[in-house]
C-alpha cells in the first residue's frame, strides 16, 4: 500500500500525538528512566497503533515497513523525529526493532509478533565502519587480501565482542556477519549468544548496553547472492544512519524548546537572558543545527535505493557534530540547572553523544566516505 | 607476545633513516644540540618546574593513583545520597587526604601543610598541579577535595591574622588529624547564577540572601544553591547583602553549618562529578557574630571576585586533568583494541587523531602553567581567559576520545564517558564560559577605551 502525500501529514500527526501523550508523558522525568515493564507496555501500544509493525507483508505503515517510496521514507524519518523529540532512548529502541523487522522481511526470515518486539538490530561490525573496506565492498570494488581480512575481522562475532544498546529484555539479535566472502546476516537468539551486561552507559538511559559475542556454531545465517547481499547491507546501513539522524534531530527539537522556554523566563543582569547577545548567539547556533538537520532529512525522503550511501555518511558526520554542539548550547543556556538531571538538557547532551557513537560512530565515517568516492586499491 | 618494532607507517627507531638513531652519531656539539632523551611526556614537564613544586606534583599523582582512582567508578555509580550523608568510601578518601595534607596546603607548616620550600611560588601554581592530578583520577573526588579550598579562600584573601588563627588554622588541624572539616563557598542564589559573578549583572540584581543586624551580630535569611561540598561542609563562607542595601553591600560571613537556622535543603542529582555534592542551603535567622565577618562589611563583592580570580586558573587545571585522562584512555584503547588483526594505533588516521589530542592537552597545560607561575595577584583577564579556553578545549578532547572509541565510547567501562560528564561542569561553574569571556573584557576595558594606549595581545 502506498502512502499518499495528503495522508502523510495526518499519519505524522497521529504519531506526534502518541509521542506527546504517551511517550513524553511516560518519560517526563529525565532523572527517572522508564523501567522494562513500562517500556514493553509502550511498545505494545505502538504496535497496536501500527507505528511498529509486528507482522510480515500486510502492507501497513509501521516505521521502516515501506522504504521504496518518497512519502513512506518521509513518514519513517518524520515518525522517528517525533519519537526522538519525546524520548531518544525509546525512539532508538523502536528504530532498531523496526529495522530488524524490515531486514528480516527482506531476507524472508519469519518473525512472529512477539519476537518482532524482542528482536534488536546491529548494522555494523565490532568497531567503526571497517575503514574504507565496507564502502568499497558495497560499491562492488575488487578488494585486496588485506581488505577482505579486515572485513572478515570487522564482522567476526566470535572473536570480538560487539556493543549492543537495546531494551533490557531483548530476546534476539539480527546482525551482519562475514560468510563465504561476503556480508551475510545472522538472526541469533539471546541464549545462543554470550551476553555481558555493561554498567550504566553514557546515555539513552531507558536502554542497557551489552557486550555480545556469538558462541553458537554459526546457526541462523542467511546468505544471499552477491548482488542481494550488497543491496540488503547497503539498505540496512543507510536506514540505520538515517534513523539515528532523525532521532537526534527530534531530540534537538525538544532541546530547542527547552532553551527557548528557559531564556524567556530566566532573568540575569536585570533582563531576560534571551535579551543578552551571549544567549542569542547560542540560540542561533541551536537553530542552525536544527535547520541543518531539517535539510538533511528532507533530502533523504526518497526511495531507499535512490539514496547514495556516501551522502548519508557525509550528512551523518556533519549533522551529528552540529546536533551535539547544539545540545551543549542548550545546556549552556540553562547554566547550572542544565547540569542537573531533573532539568533535561544534560540528558539531551548524553543522548546526542550516544546517537553519534552508534552504527560505527562518525569518525570512521570519513574513511567510509573515502572508500565510497575514492578509486584506489 | 612480541613487541612490534615500529608503528604502522613509520620506520623503526633503530632504522638507518631514523633521526633518533642518527642524532646519537652526530659530532659532539651537534649531538649536544639535537640528541634528546625519549621520556614520558608527563615526566618531561618536570624540567619546567621548580623542585619543590615537582615534589608536590609527584606526591599528588601518587595519592590520586592510590586513593582516588580505585574508587572513582564506584562513587560515580553510587546511589544518590540525601543531604548530609557521605558515602563511606568518599569519607575514607577525605580522611586520608586530610592526613596527607591535601586539605590544608594553602598555609605553610605549622599552620597548614604547605612545604616551606614551595613558599617562593604562587600557591595557585601548586594548587593547579595538584588539581590536575586529582582530576585525572576522578572529577567528583577532585571537586570534593578542591571546593574546600575555594571555601577557605576568602579567609586567606581577606581574613585578618586573628581570623586565620581562630578559624582557618583549626580547620586545617582538624583535617590533618583525619577529621575532615570542609569549608564551602556560597555565592550562587536561585535567582542569581551569573549575577553573582558579573558586575554588570550584580548592579541590577536584588540580593536573595540578606543579613539583618541583631545584638552581637547578624541574622542571615535566604537560600544559596549549587554549592559544591555544601552538603558536608562544617563551615561556609556565605555572601549576603545587608538589609535594605544592594549587591554593593555584599559581605562575607564565615558561617558555622551546625548552628541553628542552617539547613541543607537538598542535594542535586548531577550529570557528573557525582562524588561531590551540590547543595541548596537554606538560612533561617541564622546568627553570625560580628567576629565572623570576613574582610569587613561591604567587602564581599571584592572578596568574591578575588576568590574567583584565584580559583579560575585551578579550574583550567581541572580541564587539563580531564583532557589528559581522556587522552590516556584513548591511547590505551588504541594500543589494545585490534581491527583487521592489528592494534588501532597502527592506523594513520588514529595516529593523527591521538596526536591532536595530545597537542591540545599539552597546550592547555602550558597555558595553565604560564598563568599560574606568576599568579601572585591573579589578574581577572588572565584567569578568565585561561578558564574558558582550557575548559572548552578539554571538552573537545573528551569528545575526540569518545569518537575514537566509536561504538565503545559510550560504555562506562571505557572511562571516557565519565570524563566527559565531569569535564562538562567546568564550562558552567565558576562563571559560565560566556561570563568568563565577558569578565575578561571587563577587566581589559580601561585599556581598550583609551585610544592613546598601545594595544598589545
Amino acid at each position: 500500500m502506498l502512502v499518499e502525500r495528503d495522508d502523510l501529514n495526518l499519519m505524522l500527526a497521529e504519531v506526534g500525538r502518541f509521542a506527546r501523550e504517551r511517550v513524553a508523558v511516560a518519560t517526563a522525568r529525565p532523572e527517572a528512566p522508564l523501567d522494562g515493564a513500562a517500556f514493553e507496555l509502550l511498545s505494545r501500544e505502538a504496535a497496536e497503533l501500527g507505528i511498529l509493525s509486528t507482522s510480515a507483508g500486510e502492507g501497513g505503515f509501521g516505521i521502516w515497513e515501506r522504504i521504496d517510496q518518497a512519502e513512506s521514507m518521509a513518514f519513517n524519518l518524520g515518525a522517528l523525529r517525533q519519537l526522538g523529540r519525546a524520548n531518544a532512548g525509546v525512539a532508538f529502541a523502536w528504530h532498531r526493532i523496526a529495522l530488524a523487522r524490515s531486514v528480516a522481511e527482506q531476507l524472508a526470515l519469519a518473525l512472529d509478533a512477539p519476537s518482532v518486539l524482542g528482536t534488536t538490530f546491529v548494522s555494523t561490525g565490532h568497531y567503526g565502519l571497517a575503514r574504507t573496506s565496507a564502502a568499497r565492498w558495497l560499491k562492488g570494488s575488487v578488494l585486496d587480501d588485506d581488505e577482505v581480512t579486515l572485513l572478515a575481522d570487522w564482522l567476526d562475532r566470535k572473536s570480538h565482542a560487539t556493543t549492543v544498546v537495546a531494551p533490557r529484555a531483548w530476546q534476539a539479535l539480527l546482525w551482519p556477519v562475514w560468510s563465504d566472502g561476503r556480508i551475510a546476516w545472522q538472526l541469533a537468539h539471546r541464549d545462543e549468544l554470550e551476553v555481558q551486561p555493561c554498567r550504566a552507559q553514557h546515555g539513552l538511559d531507558e536502554l542497557s548496553a551489552f557486550l555480545v559475542r556469538d558462541v553458537s556454531s554459526a546457526t541462523g545465517i542467511t546468505l544471499l547472492d552477491e548482488g542481494a547481499c550488497r543491496l540488503t547491507f547497503g539498505r540496512a546501513l543507510k536506514m540505520d544512519m538515517m534513523g539515528l539522524l532523525a532521532i537526534a534531530a527530534g531530540a534537538l527539537d525538544r532541546g530547542q524548546e527547552l532553551a527557548a522556554g528557559f531564556s524567556a523566563i530566566r532573568r540575569q543582569g536585570g533582563k531576560l537572558i534571551g535579551a543578552h547577545a551571549a544567549v542569542q548567539q547560542m540560540l542561533g547556533e541551536i537553530e542552525v543545527a536544527r535547520q541543518g538537520a531539517e535539510v538533511a532529512l528532507a533530502s533523504l525522503a526518497r526511495p531507499i535505493d535512490e539514496i547514495d550511501a556516501g551522502s548519508v555518511a557525509a550528512m551523518r558526520i556533519g549533522t551529528h557534530a552540529l546536533l551535539c554542539d547544539a545540545a551543549n548550547q542548550v545546556m549552556q543556556v540553562h547554566g547550572g540547572i542544565g547540569y542537573m538531571r531533573e532539568a533535561g538538557p544534560e540528558k539531551l547532551v548524553r543522548d546526542q553523544n550516544m546517537l553519534k557513537l552508534q552504527a560505527g560512530g562518525t569518525r570512521e565515517a570519513q574513511a567510509f566516505l573515502a572508500g565510497w568516492i575514492g578509486d584506489f586499491a | 607476545m612480541s613487541v612490534p618494532t615500529h608503528l604502522g607507517g613509520h620506520l623503526p627507531a633503530e632504522h638507518r633513516l631514523s633521526p633518533q638513531r642518527q642524532y646519537r652519531e652526530l659530532p659532539m656539539i651537534g649531538r649536544a644540540l639535537s640528541d634528546y632523551p625519549v621520556k614520558d611526556l608527563w615526566e618531561t614537564d618536570f624540567a619546567r618546574l621548580p623542585a619543590p613544586l615537582a615534589r608536590q606534583r609527584r606526591r599528588a599523582r601518587a595519592f590520586a593513583e592510590r586513593f582516588i582512582a580505585p574508587v572513582a567508578d564506584e562513587l560515580d555509580l553510587a546511589a544518590h545520597l540525601p543531604p548530609g550523608q557521605c558515602h563511606p568510601i568518599a569519607m575514607d578518601v577525605l580522611r586520608e587526604a586530610g592526613r596527607q595534607g591535601w586539605l590544608s596546603y594553602f598555609l605553610p607548616r605549622p599552620l597548614g601543610s604547605m612545604p616551606w620550600r614551595t613558599l617562593p611560588y604562587p600557591p595557585i601554581w601548586q594548587c593547579s598541579l595538584i588539581v590536575e592530578e586529582f582530576s585525572r583520577a576522578c572529577g567528583g573526588l577532585m571537586l570534593l577535595l578542591s571546593a574546600h579550598h575555594l571555601g577557605a579562600m576568602p579567609l586567606l584573601l581577606a581574613g585578618n591574622v586573628g581570623q586565620m588563627l581562630r578559624h582557618l588554622v583549626p580547620v586545617y588541624r582538624s583535617c590533618e588529624r583525619g577529621e575532615p572539616h570542609l569549608v564551602a563557598f556560597a555565592i550562587t542564589e536561585p535567582g542569581a547564577g551569573s549575577d553573582a559573578e558579573d558586575g554588570h549583572g550584580a548592579a541590577l540584581y536584588s540580593p536573595g540572601v540578606v543579613a539583618r543586624p541583631t545584638s552581637g551580630g547578624w541574622l542571615l535569611n535566604g537560600r544559596k544553591c549549587y554549592i559544591s561540598g555544601g552538603d558536608l561542609a562544617k563551615s561556609a563562607t556565605v555572601f549576603a547583602a545587608l538589609q535594605g542595601e544592594g549587591m554593593e553591600s555584599w559581605t562575607c560571613f564565615y558561617v558555622d553549618c551546625t548552628a541553628p537556622g542552617f539547613k541543607v535543603a537538598r542535594n542535586e542529582l548531577k550529570m557528573g562529578m557525582r562524588a561531590s555534592g551540590a547543595a541548596e542551603l537554606e538560612f533561617t535567622d541564622l546568627f553570625v557574630p560580628h567576629n565572623r565577618i570576613v574582610g569587613g562589611l561591604r567587602r564581599g563583592w571584592a572578596i568574591n571576585r578575588a576568590t574567583l580570580n584565584a580559583s579560575r586558573i585551578p579550574v583550567a587545571a581541572m580541564a587539563v586533568g580531564f583532557a589528559r585522562a581522556a587522552t590516556e584512555a584513548a591511547l590505551e584503547f588504541a594500543r589494545r583494541y585490534t581491527l583487521g588483526g592489528k592494534a588501532l594505533i597502527h592506523y594513520q588516521d588514529v595516529q593523527l587523531h591521538l596526536a591532536t589530542m595530545v597537542a591540545e592537552t599539552r597546550a592547555m597545560r602550558s597555558l595553565v602553567w604560564q598563568e599560574a607561575r606568576s599568579a601572585w595577584q591573579p589578574r581577572q583577564l588572565n584567569a578568565s581567559l585561561c578558564k574558558f579556553h582550557a575548559t572548552d578545549r578539554a571538552q573537545r578532547v573528551c569528545e575526540m576520545a569518545m569518537d575514537l572509541l566509536a561504538d565503545h565510547g559510550g560504555l562506562h567501562e571505557q572511562r571516557v564517558e565519565k570524563i566527559f560528564r565531569d569535564v562538562r561542569l567546568t564550562r558552567i561553574f565558576e562563571g559560565t564560559n560566556q561570563i568568563n569571556r565577558l569578565s575578561m573584557m571587563e577587566d581589559w576595558q580601561v585599556q581598550l577605551l583609551d585610544a592613546d594606549q598601545p594595544m598589545g595581545v
